[in-house]
């Protein structure tokens, strides 16, 4: 069996049945990391002595027929902002590319209790973009490429997550979104990406960009890996004390599917995804009851956005002060922390008091719908080397961005076809809170009658 | 947007950030800034009561509670 582009059950059937081996499984995976990480610019660290000793390991029980579940001996990857003990934790920025910590992120410690091989620490936008970011090269890695296009973003700031996914460089990767991080590299780089809701997937050991924002959450080849990876991460943590105690299962519904779509939802979107995008609902009509829902009119976009400058001017306030940020990649990361310190107290405050009236909008309109349905991106993937504005001019708000942060609702992206320079784009499909199920119940059903998801870029399947 | 607001509020940014923030960098910072009022401004115009309180949750802490 060739284990690359091999969806996680699958590939787990073959481990459980002895077809394939933990440990030839990570040889296999690091030298593809090793092979084609550098002309992506997805790899940060190869971890191989520890996942050589993570596979062994899993070799051994599996062989003593100890299962662990479906992760047991798969390899994967994680976004370089999750700390690991004794291997550096750069956060994608120059100033901490020597940053060790001594343990291990809550994530990656119940990954390796799921028995998954942590095979690299993946290229992030620096500091998630944490500084402002305005184009790709805005990481001390490089700017990360899409496998579909070396000249083409592969999206941020779970940049290498997205890529190495796509490339078959790891079976599935850890990420992180604040606003548009999980679900942007899920989009460039055509492959699932699912943002859990806020609280279900504990943060502690992550780098915090924005404490009520920032989320963190699996891609992968298929949004039903993305359950499987979801339910090994899920869980109450007493060392973050943001997590849900609702304990989290993944199990799909298989009939009665809503979905709804937001009124003028392709409004401003690039004319090759606002087709794709019909051509998805056609899809999913064939299998969900199809509404069209209006969210009133409402600040989303300026809630979230407040909260965001606000939190991350507080987590960056020492590294600001200290002027640290002259040392970061994009000129504009180099100046962008200044700004936001002038955030007012008292509008923070406003933003935190119209959050609540904001997930209670959020609910009115999604209470009786499974998912909400939209384009991933309102534009094409960017080219490497230029400005996101100039590369990709699009007018599109980001209603959904910031409704789906600002209120912590879960979404996952999904691939919903190609443009016309054979790049990917994405559908997205949100749900209420805790409704992961029912996001990925949307999505699997969706992905069972397309095959976007089963094709991957030439270069990397020879 | 609020022009003195705005002023007001990057000139208080180059008080306590001006050293190390670069000539060529300063008319970027003042233009983020602008837009930071002007998003303030769109929260403003939303009408509050005295009882909206902020959507976080604030506990005290007991150890034996954890």
């Amino acid at each position: 069996m060739n284990p690359v582009y091999t969806p996680l059950r699958r590939l787990s059937d073959s481990i459980r049945s002895r077809e394939a081996s933990p440990v030839e499984l990570a040889e296999t995976f690091l030298q593809r990391l090793g092979k084609h990480g550098p002309a992506l610019n997805a790899v940060v660290t190869l971890t191989k002595e520890r996942a050589m000793k993570q596979a062994k390991k899993a070799e051994e029980e599996i062989k003593k027929g100890k299962a662990r579940g479906l992760l047991h001996g798969v390899p994967w990857g994680g976004k370089d902002l999750l700390a690991t003990a004794g291997t550096p934790t750069t956060w994608g920025a120059a100033p901490f590319k020597d940053q060790v910590f001594d343990y291990d992120a809550t994530v990656v410690e119940k990954l390796e209790d799921a028995g998954a091989v942590l095979l690299a620490k993946l290229a992030m936008i620096e500091l998630a973009g944490g500084m402002g970011y305005r184009q790709p090269n805005a990481s001390f890695t490089g700017p990360c490429a899409t496998p579909w296009s070396l000249g083409h973003w592969s999206g941020g700031s779970s940049s290498g997550s997205g890529a190495a996914v796509a490339a078959g460089l790891v079976p599935f990767a850890i990420g992180s979104e604040t606003w548009g991080s999980i679900l942007s590299p899920a989009n460039n780089c055509g492959v699932a990406g699912l943002r859990p809701t806020y609280g279900r997937v504990s943060r502690r050991g992550a780098m915090a960009l924005s404490w009520t924002l920032d989320k963190l959450g699996p891609l992968c080849l298929t949004a039903d890996c993305c359950g499987i990876v979801l339910e090994a991460i899920a869980g109450p943590d007493p060392m973050d004390q943001t997590t849900s105690k609702r304990l989290y299962r993944y199990t799909l519904k298989r009939d009665g599917l809503r979905v709804a779509v937001p009124k003028g939802v392709t409004d401003g979107v690039a004319e090759s995804v606002s087709k794709n995008f019909d051509e998805a609902m056609m899809e999913v009509e064939k299998f969900a009851e199809v509404e069209e829902i209006d969210f009133p009119e409402f600040p989303y976009e300026a809630v979230t956005r407040t909260i965001l400058n606000a939190e991350a001017a507080s987590a960056f306030d020492e590294f600001t002060a200290r002027g640290l940020a002259r040392g970061l990649t994009a000129p504009e990361c180099r100046y962008g922390p200044y700004a936001r310190t002038a955030v007012l107290a008292t509008d923070y405050l406003r933003a935190l008091r119209l959050r609540g009236r904001m997930a209670r909008i959020a609910e009115d309109v999604m209470e009786t719908f499974d998912a909400v349905a939209a384009p991933s991106r309102a534009t094409t993937v960017p080219e490497i080397d230029k400005e996101f504005r100039k590369a990709t001019p699009g007018t599109a708000r980001d209603i959904m961005g910031a409704l789906g942060n600002g209120a912590g609702l879960p979404a996952i992206s999904v691939p919903s076809g190609f443009d016309g320079e054979g790049l990917p784009t994405g559908i997205q499909f949100m749900g209420r809170a805790y409704d992961e199920n029912a996001v990925l119940s949307v999505a699997v059903a969706y992905q069972s009658r397309t095959r976007w998801h089963t094709m991957h870029p030439d270069r990397f399947t020879q | 947007m609020d022009s003195m607001e705005a002023e007001t509020l990057f000139r208080l940014v180059k008080e306590k950030y001006g050293d190390k923030i670069k000539e060529d960098e300063l008319e970027e910072v003042k233009k983020a800034v602008e837009k930071i009022v002007e998003t303030s401004m769109e929260l403003r115009k939303v009408e509050l009561g005295n009882w909206d309180e902020p959507f976080t949750v604030f506990k005290p802490y007991r150890r034996d509670e954890e």
